[in-house]
């Protein structure tokens, strides 16, 4: 066994905990410019449906303040901004700014408000007050973070009472079936798209791996009851391939 | 699959391809910013709201404080695409409408020039017409497997009489045959007049 403290995995792999959050940045430094096209080949496009149906679950209103944590390159961003109007706010924040900049980049091409602000921040030690936010959403983040209990609890923090928490994340699918050539696709096939279009086999090897080392749909909901959210539920996604886990802070 | 947000990206970006192809509804879609408006229509499973910026953002939810929120039939919101239709739509109950009256008539607006098919657009997402759609589906890819079946026989089967001539033609069989009861008359024929020379000689 490895000493918890010293050591968590990348990927398959163990490294240094003070390793990994440089090695996952590597890895988004080297996809960010070609991260929304991959995104779109890798799930044939579907990943815009998961997102749709976070944002449908979220509840927002107009004038809330939602953080979309580990936001990439700000596709929730984009529609919680044009729902909360302008009277709300979206803080889009990331740990790297490779990614920050291709999301601003891609926002202000779009013409969203001035509704969004953008703030580099590892989502363990958010930087923000208590009480802060009505909704948070972490998209495809959480699996990135080194220690995803401190990342939850910090996440806790900065939202109000009476908010809502939603994570969307790659989980584990309900049918061996779909397992097996899910396996087939996300070790095989993808790393040979990220080879072909983004050339860069190893940071999506990376992903399959990181994917695969995920808590699953249950081991996920008691992490978030650990550190206090309520009324966790979660729904699958594509026969679980991806799932929404929601809780509530009361 | 989520259907409901299928159903949801492909209305949302149909609706805003149209706006983009207009300018005169982009004006009129300034009067409608910031605004949300809820529909509700019976043979949907899920309420939808609609959400006015530069562009329009649907959500297959109701959204918890929006400016309106109309309930309708599905053969109602078309009839709304004529906007002086909406006050009387009200009157007679075919539409129950709360909050900003406003919002549904600039909305009815752009619908009208938008010309959308609600109708065919949404019913393939209700009850009873997704059986029928499904059924009616169904027949037609059986009927489109044996139509292929069909054409990929004659297809194998030209290939390897023509291109290959790896077995005979028909044609070819046919003549063959005929050729060879040719033959064989012939030489029956031949047989019998031998016979006959034979018999000659002998008496
Ligand atoms: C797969 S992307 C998801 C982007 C976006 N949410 C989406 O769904 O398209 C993961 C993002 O998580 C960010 N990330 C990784 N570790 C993080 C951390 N500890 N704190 C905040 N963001 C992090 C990465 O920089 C990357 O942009």
């Amino acid at each position: 066994m490895q000493d918890p403290q010293e050591q968590t995995h990348f990927g398959f792999k163990n490294v240094d905990k003070a390793q990994k959050a440089s090695m996952v940045a590597d890895v988004f430094h080297s996809v960010a410019g070609k991260y929304d096209l991959m995104n779109d080949l890798m799930s044939m496009g579907i990943h815009r449906l998961w997102k749709r149906f976070t944002i449908d679950c979220s509840g927002v209103r107009q004038g809330q303040k939602v953080l979309d944590l580990a936001g990439g390159t700000g596709d929730l961003t984009a529609k919680f901004s044009r729902i909360v109007g302008n009277t709300g706010q979206v803080v889009l924040a990331d740990i790297n700014d490779s990614m920050l900049k291709v999301g601003r980049d891609k926002l202000r091409d779009r013409g969203i408000l001035g509704n969004v602000e953008y703030v580099q921040a590892n989502a363990e030690a958010l930087p923000f007050p208590d009480n802060t936010f009505d909704i948070i959403t972490i998209a495809f983040g959480l699996r990135n973070v080194t220690d995803k209990d401190k990342a939850l609890a910090s996440m806790y923090r900065v939202l109000k009472p009476g908010g809502r928490l939603l994570v969307l994340e790659f989980s584990k699918p309900e049918y061996e079936l779909l397992n097996k050539v899910y396996d087939a696709y996300s070790f095989h096939l993808l790393p040979k798209i990220g080879q072909l279009v983004a050339n860069d086999a190893e940071s999506y090897q990376y992903l399959a791996e990181s994917i695969r080392m995920h808590p699953d749909q249950e081991t996920l909901k008691g992490m978030m009851e650990q550190v206090g959210f309520e009324q966790t539920t979660y729904h699958n996604l594509t026969g679980g391939i991806v799932a929404l886990h929601r809780g509530f802070k009361f | 699959m989520p259907a409901a947000q299928l159903a949801g990206a492909f209305i949302e970006s149909a609706i805003n391809k149209l706006l983009s192809l207009d300018p005169a509804s982009q004006k009129r879609l300034i009067a409608l910013n910031g605004k949300q408006l809820v529909v509700a229509v019976k043979e949907l499973p899920w309420p939808l709201t609609f959400i006015f910026n530069d562009k329009i953002s649907l959500l297959m939810t109701a959204a918890e404080q929006p400016d309106c929120r109309i309930a309708l039939s599905l053969s109602t919101l078309n009839k709304l695409k004529d906007t002086s239709q909406l006050t009387r739509l009200i009157q007679e109950r075919e539409l129950e409408l709360i909050g900003d009256i406003h919002v549904a008539q600039s909305f009815s607006v752009l619908l009208n020039e938008l010309d959308i098919d609600w109708e065919e657009q949404l019913s393939v997402y209700t009850g009873d017409v997704v059986a029928h759609q499904t059924i009616y589906g169904a027949k037609q890819l059986v009927a489109r497997f044996k139509e292929h079946g069909q054409q990929l026989q004659q297809g194998l089967s030209d290939a390897l009489i023509q291109e290959k001539q790896l077995i005979a033609h028909p044609m070819a069989i046919e003549q063959f045959s005929q050729a060879v009861n040719q033959l064989r008359s012939d030489t029956e024929r031949l047989d019998a007049r031998l016979k006959r020379l034979s018999q000659k000689q002998q008496g």
